[in-house]
């Protein structure tokens, strides 16, 4: 037979793999149980062990049934994934000391992702999936320390960023409309407890 | 018979209440307003309206949420007959024949014979759940658990066998959400699974977050990376009614897509779109306007049309009888409901009567609605075509933001949001379809308390699955749909078929 590779298959075939095997190591610590009496890792040990065929399978069969290749990266866009991938890291595991802000409530994450996720979004190629995450990290790092109506503000802003026809005056209407319209579902009709203003 | 009548009538009693009438109407609205927006579905808004349904009664709640998907069927067929865009899946084919009547300056018969074609499958469908509904609960009732175990592993083969595209692919997205699924506590044991020591996972991941990031968000980073192109048709719509001649053509091909609809709904990962596939296939085989096809035949339009309605009604029977969703939105009705406390099932018929029979009604009523909001109101919803999608993203991301945080009133189920977003991006860069993930992480939980009921009850001997017949032919049927897939020949069919 002859070899086309089908690069999504196969990776897609290799990613199956890796995420039962991670599972199955992780599950170690879980007791089997017998086929009577199923422990808390017998599922999981049968689930992930039926994901490693399968994702073999994939892979082998996408060696064959190709050619399906991935979408085109440019240097610029390996290296800003790898990039924001360490810099979110590296925010992450310096955030818990910048101070009490940062070591509670998931803000720290929070503040990993986000710078994270702005570097990735240097390259063009993931400027829009950069930009939409970053955006949503931006909304929930400001929403309970500095109220609703900031992390709208900022969830907004960022990621209108991600579409570049958008105008400063575009952006400023749907800002008001989206801020009036989010408030009038969110706070007067479904009352959700959140905070509308900054707390200090 | 006179029970069923009797059951009816108190069904429309709770469905014609004001609070459930004027949530009906409006879920349909949105369900037409997001059929007619491409880049937004029914999945995606559901999951987006799942932690709004919190505060609000059960009943009320899903007849929302059931509007919304059957609205959408409605409203996905406006902008396949007008731009030849279609604003669903299952209104693909509409545009096929759609466009070309909106063309030849048929729209306005196009828009009529999809909407009357919807709504009297959408009756007839209505009529065949409650009929059925009662009976196949009893047949449930008497399910033990490898029944239940066995008939879900059905379930999950079929969604993956009809899916698009590659099935080991689709397998493989069934057992990540199996796997999913078992983050959390052990729930015979109290064991904690992959928590990492997070305490937010312990009652395992957020069913709302991993639907909308993988629905709601990646879509719109996939739609913001596709160039956009809308073009609205400059003829106008014209009279929104048929001739005699196109009456007489397109009834009958109504009457077969109800029917086929009705059944392929039914199935397990069958739904609204593939229903609209086979009814186009049958009509361009049969219909006596057969030799029109591709020059704007209206038989293409009501065939499918009627039975994308039809089969979004009947996918509520699997879900209402055996507690088993048969697609991404019946898995997130299931979602609604447990968060609600209920647990769907054949016992939910007779413990939750207001439920069962007040959905039933308001289904019916809400076709009324939907026919009212489509026909006289179509020049509303081309306006709506006209705001641009760079507007609509933000409103979108925001509420899923919202929407996510308030469920929990805890910013770790936006980042675990962010985490599905990415994963879903990654998906459908690598063509694995999200749909079967959804349904396998709401089935899994479901079909390990099955598996462990069983096996203890037969003392850990296997062979119980094949000695009880109903499970035994359950797994037969699942075996032979899976072999069924592995031929070359029937695959190409069915690729065929799924591309219209």
């Amino acid at each position: 037979m002859q070899l086309r590779i089908n690069m999504k298959d196969v990776v897609s075939g290799l990613f199956l793999v890796l995420l039962a095997l991670i599972g199955l190591w992780l599950n170690q610590d879980h007791s089997l149980g017998s086929a009577r009496r199923m422990g808390p890792g017998y599922m999981p040990m049968l689930v992930f062990w039926i994901q490693v065929g399968l994702g073999t399978a994939v892979t082998l069969i996408g060696l064959f049934s190709g050619p399906d290749p991935l979408e085109k990266w440019t240097g610029l866009d390996a290296a800003s994934l790898a990039l924001g991938v360490a810099a979110g890291f590296i925010t992450w595991a310096i955030a818990t000391n910048l101070g009490p802000f940062f070591s509670q409530t998931y803000n720290g994450v929070g503040l990993g992702v986000l710078v994270g996720m702005l570097v990735v979004s240097w390259s063009a190629g993931w400027r829009k999936i950069g930009l939409i995450c970053a955006s949503m990290a931006v909304f929930a790092l400001l929403l309970e320390k500095f109220g609703f109506f900031a992390a709208l503000t900022g969830i907004i802003l960022v990621a209108s960023m991600a579409e570049r026809t958008h105008t400063v005056r575009g952006v400023a209407g749907m800002l008001v409309f989206l801020l009036a319209l989010c408030w009038w579902v969110f706070i007067y009709e479904l009352d959700i407890r959140v905070n509308l203003w900054p707390q200090f | 018979m006179e029970l069923l009548i009797d059951n009816l009538a108190h069904g429309f009693s709770v469905a014609l209440s004001l609070k459930n009438l004027s949530f009906a109407l409006l879920g349909a609205l949105i369900g037409t307003a997001i059929g007619v927006l491409p880049g937004i579905g029914p999945v995606a808004t559901i999951s987006l309206l799942l932690p709004i349904t919190f505060g609000q009664e059960a009943t009320t709640a899903i007849i929302m949420l059931a509007g919304i998907y059957y609205g959408a069927q409605y409203g996905g067929s406006t902008t396949a007959i007008l731009l030849n865009l279609p604003g669903e899946v299952s209104s693909v084919v509409t545009t096929l024949e759609g466009y070309k009547m909106a063309r030849n300056g048929r729209a306005g018969a196009a828009l009529a014979t999809a909407a009357l074609g919807s709504f009297f499958a959408g009756s007839v469908a209505t009529i065949l759940v409650a009929a059925s509904g009662p009976l196949l609960t009893q047949i449930a009732l008497s399910f033990g658990p490898a029944d239940y175990f066995s008939l879900m592993l059905l379930g999950l083969v079929i969604a993956c066998v009809l899916a698009q595209g590659s099935i080991l692919k689709a397998i493989g997205m069934v057992v990540v959400g199996v796997a999913l699924g078992l983050v959390g506590t052990d729930v015979q044991t109290g064991q904690q699974r992959f928590t990492f020591g997070i305490p937010e996972l312990s009652d395992g991941l957020g069913f709302a977050a991993i639907a909308m990031g993988m629905f709601g968000i990646a879509e719109i980073i996939l739609n913001l990376e596709r160039p956009e192109a809308r073009e609205v048709l400059k003829t106008e719509v014209g009279k929104l009614w048929l001739t005699k001649d196109e009456f007489k053509r397109a009834t009958p091909s109504v009457l077969r897509g109800t029917l086929l609809g009705s059944a392929l709904g039914i199935l397990p990962g069958g739904g609204a779109s593939l229903a609209a596939f086979g009814a186009y296939m049958m009509e361009r085989k049969m219909s006596r306007g057969r030799h029109m096809f591709g020059q704007g035949a209206i038989e293409g339009v009501a065939g499918p049309e009627a039975a994308n309605n039809a089969a979004a009604q009947t996918s509520f029977i699997p879900l209402l009888t055996l507690g088993i969703p048969s697609n991404a939105v019946m898995a997130l009705m299931v979602g609604a409901l447990i968060i609600q406390g209920i647990q769907p099932g054949p016992r939910m018929v007779e413990a939750q009567p207001d439920l069962f029979w007040g959905l039933i009604a308001s289904m019916w009523i809400g076709n009324v609605m939907l026919l009212v909001i489509n026909l006289p109101m179509i020049g509303m919803w081309v306006k709506l075509l006209q705001v641009p999608y760079k507007y609509l993203y933000p409103a979108i991301l925001v509420f899923c933001s919202i929407g996510v945080y308030s469920i929990n009133n805890n910013v770790f189920d936006v980042y675990t949001t962010i985490l599905f977003a990415v994963f879903g991006y990654m998906c459908s860069k690598l063509k694995m379809e999200p749909a079967p993930l959804l349904i396998g992480f709401v089935l899994g939980p479901m079909m390990e308390e099955h598996l462990r009921r069983a096996m203890l009850l037969s003392r850990g001997d296997w062979i119980v699955f094949l000695e009880r017949p109903i499970s035994a032919t359950m797994l037969g049927i699942a075996a032979f749909a899976l072999a069924l897939m592995l031929l070359p020949n029937m695959r190409k069919s069915k690729d065929a078929a799924m591309a219209g």
